[in-house]
């Protein structure tokens, strides 16, 4: 069965915060409602705490080191599920389930299969 | 049977490409592969069929010789790779030409396939083109008036999605069908008026056109229930109707209001309107925006002069359109039937009123006309040459500037 990445954007909030303790109830319930077909996952720390790797000049050139996300953008990578589904149908459906299908989006991405 | 071996073959290919396709999917698992099978089958009839004569079936001979082309292409692929599996499964699979039930399910799958939500609604048309119509790539390419290498790369990218993002090959469950029609019906849609309000030099591309209505067809062919594929095939046949009444001999666009009626195709309109009319008894709860947009075309069919249409009954559709299809352009369009009811003053109030189609030329085009009417020629004349800013190709626009420049 093929596994997908579903890849989550929502505001760059820090899921780590009480705050966030609302939204991340949620989140569990969306694990518990799917741990059946899910296959990995995790929720990062806001972009402020990303660090930028760059080598300048190809392999063993120049490190350059960045504060801060690859990209900046209004919405943020703020966490990912690796989905075990039957086809694109059933992760897409799944997906709709994840909180961040309506704080923000979910990209669902297939895994290349490595054997 | 036609006269010679590459007639036949194209004639078999014509008519029979998609469900042949289609089985060699089902077959298969893999677009590409099944269409470089059928390929490959096809350059063996050249080479057999005028040396051993015609085959019994056309139809039966390229669908087994594409299935041994694709194991074939399998195994070269097996030796290269290491798999062998995947043609050993397609060698069990032999099997004598499929009953029709079968090869409607194939059909259907590859239909929504080409038209699955997660593809652009561009990709849908190039793909639907490519595989249930049968163009090549070049003749997609053509069609669309994208340069050939990008229609190929877009056509790479569409199938190479369904294979790893493993868009599934199946026939939408009942309950999902109505949440997953409506975009098989609009990329046809789509097909049709890319063809019928072409955006290019010519103002009909009527290969376009005719490929549009070949998948109406087929379409309620598989879905002979559905009230919108019906309504869809009613709507092309209609406006289609009127294509040799539509361009002038210069090449010119005829409007509706000038268009020898004579030349319109009864065939097509008797057609149309038998279809509007099941298509209306097929939906009686939520009003379908393809089969009322027919009903609006078939009152105009159904004229036989411009000033004989009824454009209370025409206003009436619109209406009933609207609650179902609330847009901008929409609205436009009630307007200018408004026009004939009510008169141009009125009509250019509505006009005005609508918003959101500042970047519209059709706006720009329906506000000159109304303006010519109401005698505001300068008014009139900037309003084409906004719509023509805004891309209206000149064929669309040479009435109104003949009439501007007439003063009349």
């Amino acid at each position: 069965m093929p596994t997908y990445a579903a890849l989550i954007y929502t505001p760059d909030v820090d899921w780590s915060q009480a705050d966030q303790a609302a939204m991340m109830a949620e989140y569990g319930a969306f694990g518990e409602a799917a741990s059946a077909v899910i296959r990995g996952g995790a929720a990062l720390y806001p972009t402020a705490t990303a660090t930028t790797v760059r080598v300048q000049g190809g392999k063993g050139g120049d490190p350059i080191i960045t504060d801060g996300p690859y990209a900046e953008t209004k919405e943020a990578l703020t966490g990912f599920y690796l989905l075990e589904c039957d086809d694109l149908d059933a992760a897409v459906a799944l997906a709709q389930q994840i909180p961040a299908a309506w704080d923000g989006a979910v990209e669902v991405r297939p895994i290349i299969p490595m054997d | 049977m036609s006269a010679t071996p590459g007639d036949a073959l194209s004639a078999v290919i014509r008519s029979e490409y998609p469900r042949i396709l289609a089985t060699l999917i089902r077959v298969t698992g893999d677009v590409d592969l099944a269409e470089d099978a059928l390929q490959d089958a096809v350059v063996r009839a050249l080479q057999a069929w005028p040396r051993d004569g015609l085959p019994d079936s056309a139809k039966a001979w390229l669908t087994t010789t594409a299935r041994h082309c694709a194991i074939d292409r399998l195994r070269r692929e097996a030796v290269r790779t290491g798999k062998e599996a995947a043609a050993m499964s397609l060698l069990d699979a032999d099997e004598p030409e499929p009953p029709e039930t079968v090869v409607r399910d194939d059909l259907l799958r590859l239909v929504f396939i080409c038209c699955h939500p997660s593809l652009a609604p561009q990709t849908q048309v190039a793909l639907s083109l490519r595989t249930l119509a049968g163009l090549t790539t070049p003749e997609v390419a053509r069609a669309l008036l994208v340069p050939e290498a990008t229609m190929a790369k877009r056509l790479t990218r569409a199938k190479q999605k369904i294979a790893h993002a493993q868009i599934p090959y199946r026939v939408p469950s009942d309950d999902e069908l109505p949440d997953r029609l409506p975009a098989v019906v609009a990329t046809v849609y789509l097909i049709f008026n890319e063809g019928y309000a072409s955006a290019g030099a010519e103002p009909i591309r009527v290969g376009l056109v005719v490929e549009a209505i070949r998948l109406g067809r087929l379409l309620r062919s598989l879905m002979p229930d559905e009230a919108s594929v019906a309504g869809l095939l009613a709507l092309m046949l209609l406006q289609d109707s009127r294509r040799e009444a539509r361009v002038a001999a210069d090449g010119a666009l005829v409007v509706l209001a000038e268009q020898d009626r004579t030349q319109w195709d009864r065939e097509q309109i008797d057609e149309g309107v038998v279809l509007v009319g099941s298509a209306l008894a097929r939906s009686p709860g939520r009003p379908d925006p393809y089969v009322v947009q027919a009903a609006i075309a078939a009152c105009h069919a159904l004229a036989t002069r411009y000033e004989d249409t009824d454009w209370g009954a025409v206003v009436s559709w619109y209406d009933v359109l609207l609650t179902v299809t609330d847009t901008p352009v929409v609205r436009l369009n009630r307007a200018a039937a408004l026009a004939e009811l009510v008169g141009p003053a009125a009509s250019l109030a509505e006009v005005d009123q609508i918003v959101g189609l500042e970047q519209y030329p059709w706006w720009h085009a329906a506000r000159g006309e109304l303006l010519l009417r109401l005698g505001r020629f300068d008014d009139a004349s900037d309003a084409a040459d906004r719509a023509s800013a805004l891309g209206l190709s000149e064929p669309h626009l040479a009435r109104l500037r003949r009439r501007v420049a007439d003063r009349a």
